[in-house]
């Protein structure tokens, strides 16, 4: 049995005088009654004694009761300040007269005709005189002191600490008295009196106080993941500027300049302009009459001014077409996550802001199938075994793939698109090989994985769920690669 | 995306194949399946085949994807003998006119409703919301031609369809939902776009409205079509897909003279492209009849013709098809995206962290070393944020956006100070101390800036705790900085500091002034610092343009 020194210390007087109160033993030990009540406590609950508790109601004098007790009440000192009779008018001079005159007619000490306040003799000591001698008398008289908060009601509670067979025979055994002690010091490492030192032991049931690590966000840790994955894969970071030109996030990407994607319901638009790169002759002929490709392009008109005006990326493809203008010999592989805008309202699924993934491909040879090799192998090292394609629609590329990966809880879930861009697009850049692309929205992977229903919550993060979510990311696994 | 409603009745009896064996396939021809109802399916087809916005249109393209009909669909158009004039006076406002003849149609309730919905989607795809195309559906036998497409006085009044009254242009600009909806297209031209018949009896008004002259009913047997629109090959477009959708009904298509021209034609336009380049582009061998037999299935005409060519017939519908890849992409979806053998190439690459990003990630490792918890801030925010409740003129570099979409987001954040104040005040019933800090762009003028902040909110937070933060982030970012008095009003005068780099200012520090935290609601002293990566040594410079 574990008993603590002071456990010990209480046993050992009880041993010796069997039963006491607190008062007694607090003087035995040297501590107070309070500290002898908590290790008594402790005592009894490993059955090694007993604390009887008796709660007794008390009664005890006020302020005002303990001058009337020496003093006699105000109606007694009043009654004897006079002779037989007296003017009402002169003995309301008397500084208790205001209490006084009332209980003298009350009890029927005096009467009062015509302005003359005459005893009647009639002035035994009534109970509530006798109870403030003797508060023990109870009775109607204590009860009129009380109701006239002359005596205030208490609880007195008493212990009676009495030691048990088992705590006897426990205390027979002997106890050991060394000394324990809450922290090791450097001087007992150093001297080896650890060696003596008792450390006192901490119990396992009490919870740990909460500490909150300084961690990276959730959401960034999901994007962590992904921007590793890539780098393993072999492709180079890209990152580029929020404010672009028309002609780097739509021109350059062959879309057209009446698209409804480049309308301004959908696009945030800037007032600033930014100059146009000197190849633009070639992205312009492109859009007019599809260049020196097999392609028709999209005729109509070409706008220089459209294609100067700023505007917040709309996609990281804008830096993707940059990368690849500055790199056009292959082999080029690339990716960016970062942010992008949209003109949207916020609400929990849509925001004008949100992070998109990107990854492209450029070399000597490379093909569709390829281009569906990368998909594959991308989304098995996300966690996602299962994965198929179907074809999609995007304007810069052709062919076109929308993946779709198995959520065991959703089913096929469309993730993001991809394709091989356009010759349009490319060849006005000088580059001849094909670019195989592929996007998605992260925020997307990102609810999946931290079971969030809200995008918002990626942005404007309630602290106590960042806290509360664990640093390492269970739910899919993304370690593993696809075996 | 428009989303197109099939109903099985129709669509089984045009494919001649089960509803299950068609909704199995609908995605692999490009489409996302919108709902499976009772009778009917709403299908979302992709902007660039306007084609498949009708029944007919997806019961041509099953057909051939079945393997039940395949080939280039043929299509016969004899003339009418119908004149239609264009008035030269449209040059400027809008120039280009598309007509068609199509006889012996039978309407009942849901061909009304179908050819409606194909109409509303080409103005949608196509038309641009009828800038580009507008589109005009006739009884033939209600008007006489020939008609003319004229540049008519804004006064000239009709009665619009939906209305029992004469009114004028203006008026129907005004007041008709359809002209206010449109007006924007018109309203700046000094005469509007009319088409009226021999006895000047007003048949539309493009793009805004058709007269209630002929209007299409269940009766009606015979259709004048007109499209309008500012780019010729849109408007020839949407002729050739709505004559194309009659004709595969039973309804017979003939041209209508416009000029000197006979219009439509439905004609295919030719191409000779080569089963090489398809196969290198695919990554599977396809010499030109393997090519032939997938494009016949995606209703082209197609035959070997050479080595390595093909000749292909485009179908008129074919509006998508600009790049012989465009065609390659089609025998892609009639080989099945499910049968290609996905692979890797074997070219060696290593990847490479951009310099940014690694700072970024540096910097995130030193906060969270020093107990610090990453947010991620919108990058969009507002003045009141940037300026007023920090104490802090706006800078004159602030990158607003033309037409923000609330008043919470107007300009492109300048400092992630604020942000991050903003984020405490969201945070107030959580337990102190709160300790957070964000990496992140910034912007200003036309420049994307790294940056890293920190703040820190509890009981005892101090100038001591900000000097001491700002010192480790700059000794872990290896940037020299000396330390000089700020006047950031934003901080408590005499418990601010700026930090200098090679004579620049690189960062900001200190106690957050009391008045600031007033504003931002926050009860307890708040250190913070913020600090300018461009300082970082191997920060590459603001990325160029090529």
């Amino acid at each position: 049995m574990d008993l603590s020194p002071n456990e010990k210390r209480l046993l050992i007087v009880l041993e010796r005088v069997k039963s006491a109160d607190p008062a007694t033993l607090a003087a035995e030990m040297g501590v107070t009654q309070e500290a002898v009540i908590q290790y008594a406590h402790l005592l009894a609950d490993r059955g090694l004694c007993t604390v009887d508790r008796e709660v007794t109601t008390t009664y005890t004098l006020t302020e005002e009761g303990k001058q009337y007790a020496r003093d006699g009440l105000p109606e007694r000192q009043l009654l004897g300040s006079f002779g037989e009779k007296i003017p009402v008018q002169d003995l309301t001079r008397h500084p208790l007269a205001r209490i006084g005159i009332g209980q003298m007619k009350r009890k029927g000490w005096v009467v009062v005709r015509g302005g003359i306040v005459e005893k009647t003799g009639n002035d035994a000591p009534g109970e509530d005189e006798l109870a403030l001698r003797d508060l023990s008398r109870g009775g109607p008289g204590l009860t009129e002191l009380r109701r006239r908060n002359l005596v205030v009601e208490g609880q007195e509670t008493r212990y009676r600490i009495a030691i048990t067979p088992e705590g006897l025979e426990c205390a027979r055994r002997g106890l050991d008295m060394s000394e324990e002690v809450g922290s090791l010091t450097r001087d007992q490492i150093i001297s080896g009196s650890w060696k003596e030192v008792k450390l006192r032991k901490y119990s396992l049931k009490a919870p740990p106080r909460k500490v909150y690590p300084g961690k990276i966000h959730p959401y960034q840790r999901v994007i962590g993941e992904m921007r590793e994955i890539l780098l393993c894969m072999g492709f180079t970071e890209i990152y580029g500027g929020i404010v672009q030109s028309a002609f780097w996030n739509f021109d350059a990407l062959f879309q057209p300049q009446d698209h409804p994607a480049r309308e301004m319901q959908d696009t945030f638009y800037l007032r600033e302009t930014m100059p146009l790169p000197e190849c633009y002759g070639r992205v312009r002929d492109m859009h007019l009459h599809g260049g020196d490709t097999s392609s028709t392009g999209w005729g109509g008109r070409w706008s220089r001014e459209k294609a100067e005006q700023c505007v917040l990326r709309t996609h990281t493809t804008s830096l993707s077409i940059q990368h690849l203008a500055a790199h056009p010999k292959p082999p080029v592989k690339a990716f960016c996550i970062n942010r992008v805008y949209r003109r949207e309202a916020i609400d929990p699924t849509h925001l004008p802001e949100f992070e998109q993934l990107e990854g492209i491909v450029m070399d000597k040879g490379v093909t569709f199938r390829h281009l569906l090799g990368f998909l594959k192998e991308f989304y098995h090292r996300m966690g996602f075994p299962g994965v198929r394609f179907r074809p999609g629609y995007f304007p810069y590329t052709e062919p076109s793939v929308e993946p779709e990966v198995y959520v065991p809880s959703l089913g096929w879930v469309e993730m993001g698109g991809a394709g091989i861009f356009r010759q349009e697009v490319t060849a006005p850049f000088g580059i001849t090989h094909p670019v195989l692309a592929w996007g998605l929205g992260v925020s997307r992977i990102a609810m999946l994985r931290l079971g969030l229903s809200d995008l918002r919550l990626l942005y404007k993060s309630d602290i106590g769920w960042v806290r509360e979510t664990p640093s390492w990311l269970v739910g899919l696994d993304t370690r593993r690669g696809g075996e | 995306m428009p989303v197109i409603r099939l109903s099985y009745r129709y669509l089984e009896k045009m494919v001649g194949a089960d509803r299950e064996t068609i909704l199995a396939h609908l995605p692999m021809i490009g489409s996302d399946i919108e709902r499976i109802e009772e009778d009917h399916v709403d299908v979302e087809f992709f902007p660039c085949r306007p084609d498949l916005f009708s029944v007919e249109g997806v019961a041509r393209a099953m057909r051939g994807f079945l393997g039940r009909e395949t080939g280039l669909p043929r299509y016969s158009v004899m003339p009418s003998g119908i004149r239609f004039s264009v008035d030269p006076g449209l040059a400027t406002i809008r120039p280009f006119l598309g007509s068609a003849v199509i006889r012996n149609v039978s309407l009942d309730e849901e061909s009304i409703l179908s050819l409606m919905g194909l109409q509303e989607a080409l103005h949608w795809a196509v038309g641009r919301g009828r800038s580009k195309v507008a589109i005009g559906i006739h009884d033939l036998d209600a008007v006489i031609p020939p008609f003319h497409y004229i540049a008519a006085e804004k006064s000239r009044a009709f009665v619009p369809l939906d209305f029992d009254r004469e009114m004028t242009l203006d008026e129907i600009l005004d007041e008709h939902p359809k002209g206010r909806t449109y007006a924007h297209i018109v309203r700046d031209f000094p005469r509007y776009p009319l088409i009226v018949d021999a006895r000047d009896r007003v048949l539309s008004f493009p793009p805004i409205i058709n007269g209630e002259l002929t209007r299409v009913t269940e009766g009606t047997k015979n259709i004048l079509l007109d499209t309008t629109g500012t780019d010729e090959r849109a408007v020839a477009t949407a002729v050739d897909i709505i004559c194309t959708a009659f004709a595969d009904t039973g309804a017979a298509v003939q041209s209508v003279t416009i000029g000197e021209r006979e219009c439509p034609s439905l004609a295919p336009s030719e191409r000779i492209v080569s089963s090489d380049d398809a196969s290198a582009l695919l990554g599977v061998s396809l010499d030109p009849k393997d090519l032939s037999l997938l494009l016949e299935r995606m209703r082209y005409g197609a035959e070997p013709a050479g080595p390595s060519e093909v000749r292909v017939l485009v179908p008129c519908y074919r509006a998508d098809i600009m790049h012989d890849w465009d065609i390659f992409e089609d025998a892609a979806i009639a080989y099945g995206y499910g049968n290609f053998d996905a692979e890797m190439p074997q070219t060696y690459t290593t990847g490479a962290p951009h310099p940014v990003m690694a700072i970024y990630a540096i910097a995130r490792e030193i906060f969270t070393g020093l107990g610090f918890q990453e947010v991620l801030p919108f990058t969009l925010t507002n003045e009141r944020v940037l300026a007023a409740k920090m104490q802090r003129p706006l800078k004159d570099s602030v990158l607003r956006v033309m037409h923000p979409i609330s008043e919470e987001q107007t300009v492109v954040r300048t400092d992630l100070l604020p942000l991050l104040l903003e984020m405490c005040q969201l945070n107030r019933h959580r337990e102190l101390p709160q300790r957070l800090f964000a990496v992140g762009d910034v912007v200003e003028g036309i420049q994307t800036l790294p940056r890293a902040a920190c703040v820190s909110i509890h009981a005892t937070a101090d100038f001591s705790e900000a000097y001491a933060v700002a010192d480790a982030l700059a000794r872990e970012l290896a940037v020299a900085v000396s330390v000089e008095e700020s006047k950031d009003p934003a901080f408590i005068p005499g418990r601010r500091g700026t930090l200098v780099c090679a004579g620049r200012e690189v960062g900001v520090f200190g106690e957050v002034h009391p008045a600031v935290l007033n504003a931002w609601e926050l009860e307890h002293p708040v250190a913070a610092v913020e600090v300018d990566l461009t300082a970082v040594p191997g920060y590459p410079g603001q990325p160029g343009t090529p």
